[in-house]
């Protein structure tokens, strides 16, 4: 089971994650990041990669 | 002239601001990358550091305590310093949570059904020529119509807000004291505008983006008139230019990339991707000015305070430690794209999520259209440097008959 973690202080709003895993990721009203599924299902978990790897602050990581 | 030849690497200088860098910055940013990670540029009358490589450009960006904003270091007219542009944390993020709300990503999400019915506008009043100048037809007059709309201004002050805008990004007198005076003008003319429209809204009702400073707070107080204006200046400097460079150098792209075209006309699913590529390969603001605010060094540059330091984005878009062997080529498909062109930190665009919206719902409009376009012959491209805008893009397309409704 993958597991997301999300670095509040480092997110600064790039928008990369929500745009590109737009079910498990969401912004708040300053265009922050939200975690709406910190354990992603399986179909989910390529999208997931992919939104984690594409953050430039590095405000995401995933244990697997 | 190679580009490339604008890095000197005996003298330890490099030069960003020709017209052949603009144009084809790459060569000159490979050669800044391998050969000078730490340049100067002697230019705007004082010698500046140049940082290139990917890794240097983002580190800086994450420390405004030794890089910092708060210094006018360019003179736009302007009455003090920009909000939130030249404020430092961490009394900037105060004035970041009261504006990113108002242009955040659910913010802007329902302007698209409005962007659409423009985008479509405009093009109507030139598809049935099967000739444009793209600069001047579609990508300047796009991001204003936007913002006058977003303000709740009427559409009759484009020409006008066209003029002071450029009065104040590029006078072009040919006189340094001249330019200064211009702008000084424009900039005055700028803020009595606003302060007339913000006056008009006082205790009003309104959604438009004005009347929603009015209503926000910085700090448990509402927002001062000068910040609001300050708000404005920065709004038109910086949401206006940038996002016509971003589609000019798309549009200039794809009219000599058929088979990039092809893709994107194929499947408009991709243009999210291809913008984000647009962004990174043509990096349309190449550079952001910081100074040292603590004593720091790098690659053994001791930098003092109160120096000088140009972060050149485009050179670490292009940064193959970061996107690869291919990193200098376009791909409208590319995965993972940490590139950037919105700057990083705490400063990072602030109208991210509206120029997304305006370049993908333009980006989509335009191949749905015009799918098949090309550069007119013998046309030559000038690019402008900083800001990468073409001066003028004439393309050519089949013409087709606009219905005109009843
Ligand atoms: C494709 C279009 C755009 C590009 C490439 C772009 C690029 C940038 C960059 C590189 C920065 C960082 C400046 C720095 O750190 O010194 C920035 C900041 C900023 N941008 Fe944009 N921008 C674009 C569109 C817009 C739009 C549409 C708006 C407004 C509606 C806007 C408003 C701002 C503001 C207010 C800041 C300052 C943020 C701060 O200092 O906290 N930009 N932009
Ligand atoms: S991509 Fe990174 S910085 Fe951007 S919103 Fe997501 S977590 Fe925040």
């Amino acid at each position: 089971m993958m597991r997301i973690h999300f670095e509040p202080d480092a997110c600064v709003g790039h928008g990369r994650c929500y745009a590109l895993a737009p079910q498990v990721f969401d912004a708040d009203d300053l265009g922050h990041c939200v975690v709406l599924l910190s354990e992603p299902p399986a179909e989910l978990a390529d999208a997931a990669r992919l939104a984690v790897a594409s953050c430039p602050e590095d405000a995401l990581t995933i244990d697997e | 002239m190679d580009p490339g030849d604008a890095v000197n690497p005996q003298t330890g200088e490099a030069n960003p601001y020709l017209p052949e860098v603009a144009a084809n910055p790459i060569p000159f940013y490979e050669r800044l990358r391998d050969h000078l990670p730490v340049a100067m540029f002697e230019g705007f009358g004082r010698g500046t550091w140049i940082i290139s490589r990917y890794e240097d450009v983002r580190w800086a960006l994450k420390h405004p305590e030794i890089f910092s904003s708060d210094f006018v270091a360019v003179d736009i007219g302007q009455d003090r310093p920009l909000i939130p542009l030249q404020i430092d944390p961490p009394e900037h993020a105060k004035y970041r949570r009261v504006i990113d709300p108002t242009i955040g990503p659910h913010e802007v999400a329902p302007l698209e059904g409005e962007l659409r019915v423009v985008v479509n506008d405009v093009i109507d009043s030139f598809i049935a020529r099967g000739s444009v100048d793209a600069h001047a037809e579609f990508t300047v007059p796009l991001p204003c119509i936007v913002f006058l709309s977003m303000c709740g201004l009427p559409l009759e002050d484009l020409d006008k807000l066209l003029v002071w805008k450029d009065n104040i990004i590029r006078p072009n007198t040919g006189d340094p004291e001249q330019d200064a005076k211009v702008r000084r003008a424009t900039g005055a003319a700028l803020y009595a505008y606003f302060e007339d429209a913000i006056d008009q809204r006082r205790g009003g009702s309104g959604t438009d983006l004005l009347t929603r400073f009015l209503t926000s707070e910085v700090d448990g107080r509402s927002m001062s008139q000068e910040e609001m204006l300050d708000i404005c200046y920065l709004f038109v400097l910086g949401g206006l230019d940038t996002v016509t460079s971003t589609l000019d150098c798309s549009l200039a792209h794809l009219a000599q990339d058929p088979i990039q075209r092809q893709l994107l006309a194929d499947d408009q699913s991709i243009v999210p991707a291809a913008v984000e590529e647009m962004l990174r390969y043509h990096t349309p603001v190449m550079q952001i000015l910081r100074a040292v605010a603590q004593p720091v060094e790098l690659h053994g540059h001791k930098f003092e305070v109160g120096d000088t330091v140009m972060l050149m984005l485009g050179s670490a878009d292009t940064d193959p430690t970061e996107f690869g062997e291919d990193a200098s080529e376009f791909d409208a498909t590319r995965e993972v794209n940490r590139h950037l062109a919105f700057g990083g930190g705490p400063h990072r665009c602030l109208g991210s999520h509206l120029a997304r919206l305006e370049l993908r719902v333009a980006l989509e409009e335009w191949h749905r259209r015009i799918p098949d376009y090309t550069v007119a012959e013998g046309a030559h491209l000038e690019y402008s440097p900083g800001i990468r805008e073409i001066v003028s893009l004439p393309l050519v397309f089949e013409p087709v008959t606009v219905a005109v409704a009843e």
